[in-house]
Parts: C-alpha cells; structure tokens; sequence
C-alpha cells in the first residue's frame, strides 16, 4: 500500500519535472535567441566574441540571486556550461 | 584537448587560457572544481600545446589525439597489408626477413640465401650501402652489393630488402631491391623520408635508437604523407642504460603501436641485442608479442664477416629458430612459412 502511495507521488513529481524542464527549454533557447543577436552586434562592431568580464558578471549576477537548495558553487558550474554553450553558438554564427 | 588548472589558478588566469582557446578555435567547456578547474577544449585545430603550457595558472596540457593521422588507427581501423607477389606483410602469416649484414662477395650471399631460404625466410636482407658507427668500418659494396643480391634473391624466389642511406642512392636502389630500408639512425632524415613517398616501392622504417613511438609514427607519417602507404615500422632496439646488449629490444613497442596505429611492425632482434647468443630469445619474444614479421642477420661464416659478425646467425641456429617460431605463432593465431614445415618436417 505504502509503496503503491510512493509509486503515484513519484509519478506526479516526474511530470512536474517534465513541465519544468520543457519550460527550461524555452528559456534557454530564449537565452540563445539572445546571445546571437548580441553576436550579431558584435560582429557588426568589430567586438571579441569572448568577453570575459561579461561572463564573470553573468556568474556573479545568478549566484547573488540564488535561494538555493542548489547551492552557488552548483549554480556557478550550470552556467558556465550555459555559457560555453552560448559562447560555441556565437561562433558557429561567425562562420555563416 | 584538456587543460588542467593550478589549484591556485584564479580567475583571470582561467580566462586567459578561455580567451587562447577561443582564439584556436576550440569549443570550450569548463569545469570548475572545489579545487580546480580543468577546460576541455573541442574541435578546433589542431593547435600547439605550448602555447597553453606556458600561460600563467596553467597545471598540464593533455592531448587527446595523435599528432600524427595517416599512421593512426583512427584514420584506418583494419590493417595494412603490403602485398609483394604471395608474400603478405601485415597479414596472419609471420614474414621473416634474413641474410647477411652486408653483401660481402658473391659466394656468401648466395650460400646465406640458400640457407635462409630453405629454413623458410621469404625475404632477402643485406646491406649494399652501410651506415657505420666509424668511418674506418667496411662501407659496403654500393651498387655491386645489390647485383649479388638480388642475383641470389632471384635464384632463390625471394624478395629483397635493403637499406637507403641518402636520396641520391633511391634511384639505384629502387632498381634492385622490393623494399627499401630506412636505418635508425635516419628515421628523422625528413629530407630523405619526403623523398621515399614519392617511392612506390614499400619502405621499412627503423625506429631511431633514441626515438619515442610518437616520433616513430610521425616519421612514418612523412612517407604517407607523401602518398605511399606501403609504410611498415621496424623495432630494432632503444638506448637505454644497460650496456650489456647492444640495444634494448623494446618488445613492448609492438602492441603498443599495433594498437596506435595499422602499420605492420617487424621486430629486429639482431641489432635490438647485437648478441647471436640472445637472438632466438628475443624473436620469439616479438613474435609472441605480435610482430607482423622478423628482419634476421643470417651469416654463412659469421665469424668471419665484415660487419656485425657477432649478432649474425649461423645458419643451423636460424632454422632452429624457424622451427620453435612455428611452434609459437599458431599459439596466437598466426601462421609461418608452413609449406616449408611440409617439406622440411620439424627436426633440425
């Protein structure tokens, strides 16, 4: 019984992670959207496509907001890897 | 390729070795640890190392791929065979190559061919043009060597390989022999190495007696390179700090570079010992180890040879070794020269 319980509670869980990552897909792609179009105007301004201090600030910015239970370190690491990603975007751009 | 970061690196100095790599042209992914950061760096070309080593914060640069492609595995998966007539080197028979250090005089080329041929070699060695240690040594008979030799490959249905000094000898040495050696002490003759893959005849490359399997291969590379991919690599023993042997035969130098790479590897247990008496051992040491084939000095008289007389075989010692050598390599799934156990039987 108990486990039939754990069983449904799971499942509701798992679909709400479900919406939630769809939600996080929209946003990143959102996020994308965004970061080309910067590319774009770096480009058109002659500006280096790696702009460190930007990205410094990005990370400082999501970590002063954090209210866990991620803790910053684990925030910190999730956006680099959405940086880079970014950053690979801006790049491809470049070569088109 | 991986960069690996001080764990003092700081963040600057982080970014520093990001902004490199952007520039090279790599995707970057970082990954910051709670002690530190290592980059993986994809794609891109294939840039320096060092232009990553020595920036400020940077703990180690590793590289994922070879430096060299052609001879790499990756490039090619199956083996390299190399086809001369019915002899296939690279394939499942063990090709043993023997004969004298040098072409001496008629009379003992064609006494040792016969010996090696009837103990089952398949393919002539001996050296018309000799790369001595001193000037003083005997340096060969030049293009008179190769007549006698291949006179007495011809006699005796073998194939012929011998050494290439200098890219003003390929011409003549093209004429005469079916493989042209590369000597150890000219791996990294890159002049000569461009100029043999141009050569359609199948070159052997010796490794160089300070050379690191990398350097082997990329060597090795500048043939193919050149476009001819009948490349096969030849352990023939490293300097190492023991001075009993001539050379240290380096036995692991065979899996290991038949995994990195698809070229065949013929082992050289003559001069990787320089001692007649440890000869046997090691080649079948190689052939265990996976050698694709040996290069064997086989004297008629070696006590009286002109050079290397004190590593060459006798003849009867060198059928013995055939013997025990088709005894190993069907262990590990290969065969050799079995027609002659046919007709020879396996007795000395």
């Amino acid at each position: 019984m108990a486990e039939k319980r754990a069983v449904s509670v799971i499942d509701e869980l798992r679909r709400r992670i479900d919406e939630i990552d769809e939600r996080l897909v929209d946003l990143l792609n959102a996020r994308a959207r965004c970061a080309l179009d910067i590319g774009h105007e770096k480009r058109t301004a002659g500006m280096e496509v790696y702009q460190p201090d930007r990205e410094a600030e990005v990370l400082d910015h999501v970590q002063s907001i954090n209210p866990g239970p991620l803790d910053d370190g684990a925030v910190k690491r999730l956006f680099e890897r959405i940086i880079d990603e970014a950053r690979r975007l801006e790049r491809l751009a470049d070569l088109q | 390729m991986v960069v690996v970061m001080q764990e003092r690196a700081t963040p600057d100095q982080v970014e520093r070795v990001v902004a490199q790599l952007v520039e090279m042209g790599f995707d970057v992914h970082r990954s910051t640890g709670a002690l530190r950061t290592v980059i993986g760096a994809v794609g891109g070309k294939a840039g320096d190392p060092r232009l990553l080593e020595v920036l400020d914060g940077v703990q180690e640069v590793l590289r994922i791929t070879e430096p060299y492609k052609l001879a790499s595995r990756t490039f090619r998966p199956e083996n390299t065979v190399i086809t001369l007539g019915d002899v296939r080197i690279g394939g499942d028979e063990v090709v043993v190559m023997a004969g004298p250090c040098s072409a001496e005089s008629d009379e003992q080329v064609e006494a040792t061919a016969l010996a090696v041929k009837r103990a089952g070699a398949k393919i002539l060695r001996g050296g018309a043009y000799k790369p001595r240690s001193s000037p003083y040594s005997f340096q060969g008979l030049g293009e008179e060597g190769l007549r006698m030799l291949r006179g007495a490959a011809d006699r005796h249905s073998l194939y012929l390989i011998s050494e290439v000094m200098d890219i003003s000898q390929i011409e003549t040495i093209e004429k005469y022999s079916d493989i042209l050696q590369v000597g150890a002490r000219n791996m990294q003759n890159f002049t000569l190495l461009r100029e043999l893959g141009r050569s359609r005849k199948p070159v052997m490359l010796k490794r160089g007696i300070s050379a690191t399997i990398e350097e082997w291969l990329l060597s090795a590379e500048y043939i193919l390179a050149g476009g001819n991919m009948n490349v096969m690599l030849c352990e023939r023993g490293i300097r190492t700090f023991e001075s009993y042997t001539r050379n240290t035969l380096d036995i692991s130098a065979i899996p290991v570079v038949k995994q990195l790479s698809h070229l065949p590897v013929i082992a050289d247990p003559s001069h990787g010992t320089g001692r007649r008496d440890k000869v046997a051992p090691m080649a079948r040491a190689a052939v265990a180890a996976g050698a694709d084939g040996l290069i064997i000095e086989v004297h008629c008289d070696p006590d009286h040879a002109m050079s290397d007389g004190a590593q060459s075989l006798f003849p009867s010692q060198f059928d013995r070794l055939m013997a025990e050598l088709r005894i190993i390599a069907p262990a590990i799934g290969r065969s050799i020269c079995v027609e002659a156990v046919a007709r020879r039987g396996w007795s000395r």
